[in-house]
């Protein structure tokens, strides 16, 4: 779960900014409430994702709150499609070894 | 119908708030730079409130919804390595910063002091040239190291994982520094007895001074967070 962090968090950024609450009530959204992080370690994650150039972050004003929100940069963006190419690879590798394609018996060898 | 906020039902001694609690024992736990420390703490705690808003909201009471909510954030023990990463990372940034800025602050010193001497009536006798010698290789490495810093904690961390030591080598590079600003600054003064023109060896010296105090400050936060765990 930790290794695809980065990918949910940009991945619920895309549509649009959003502060650290409503990233987490959207990755749980999103997964039908299957996943389920350590919403405390979500924070620092966002911090490291904007060092790294891939957000970035203002106080806005959400209500009557004030609240850091969160957006995808350009880089953000690219790192997001990076992100989902390796995960259909990924899947795509695992599915082939659990669901293999039948071959006719004249080609086994 | 008004849904109660959990700031409006907090409980009046902070001592026993969970919520509170939780967060003063987290911003404990924590070292780094004081205004990034202060908006993880203050983001974490806005987290919090959120979530027991979240749960007030379901019908629970104040006291069962701020219980969930510390649950479903971790202990602070547990969240503390993750948050002092990147307290970590950044106080070693900053430090990197402060100790290359010693370089230039240095080149002024020794640029002063010449300048201060310039009726030849002193002139820098070999002991003054090694220390000369010996600043200017420190300052070349502590501005080497934070080139080096500031790119693989920076974008270059999206390929490169950041080596574990960096904070450590940053904060004994910014100490190293920050020990040859404040020898500079004691023989500059011990100078300004010996040259024409002594206020702007003084000056020198408190230049000198200045930059030691600031890096030392610095490094001395840095050697503290690489001791702390991360995660």
């Amino acid at each position: 779960m930790r290794g695809h962090l980065d990918g949910l968090l940009l991945a619920v950024l895309e549509q649009g900014p959003l502060h650290g609450y409503a990233i987490i009530a959207a990755v749980q959204e999103r997964s039908g409430g299957v996943l389920e992080l350590r919403t405390g370690t979500i924070y620092p994650a966002l911090q490291r994702l904007e060092r790294l150039g891939l957000l970035r972050s203002s106080w806005d004003a959400v209500g009557e709150r004030r609240r850091r929100c969160y957006e995808l940069t350009e880089a953000g963006r690219r790192s997001l499609e990076e992100e989902r190419t390796a995960w259909r690879e990924f899947t795509t590798a695992i599915g082939s070894v659990l669901n293999p394609v039948p071959t006719s018996p004249g080609l086994a060898t | 119908m008004t849904v109660p906020t959990s700031a409006d039902s907090r409980r009046d001694d902070p001592v026993e708030d969970p919520v509170e609690k939780y967060v003063a024992t987290l911003s404990g736990a924590l070292r780094g730079p004081a205004r990034l420390k202060g908006r993880l703490v203050e983001e974490i705690r806005d987290g919090l409130d959120d979530t027991v808003a979240a749960y007030m909201r379901e019908g629970a009471s104040y006291e069962r919804a701020a219980r969930e909510a510390v649950r479903e954030f971790g202990t602070p023990d547990g969240i503390a390595p993750s948050c002092q990463r990147e307290l970590t990372i950044a106080q070693a940034r900053h430090t990197a910063r402060v100790a290359a800025l010693a370089a230039p602050a240095a080149l002024g010193c020794w640029g002063l002091i010449r300048l201060a001497g310039r009726d030849h009536a002193w002139q820098p006798g070999p002991v003054t040239e090694l220390l000369t010698l010996n600043l200017a290789g420190v300052a070349t490495i502590a501005a080497v190291l934070a080139a080096v810093t500031l790119a693989v904690t920076g974008p270059l961390a999206r390929r490169l994982p950041t080596p574990h030591r960096l904070p450590l080598a940053v904060a004994w590079t910014g100490t190293a520094a920050s020990v040859a600003m404040g020898i500079t600054a004691l023989v500059l003064v011990a100078l300004s007895l010996v040259v024409a023109d002594w206020p702007l060896a003084v000056a020198a010296g408190a230049l000198a001074a200045v930059s030691h105090a600031v890096v030392a400050a610095s490094a001395r936060t840095c050697r503290r967070c690489a001791r702390l765990p991360v995660a």
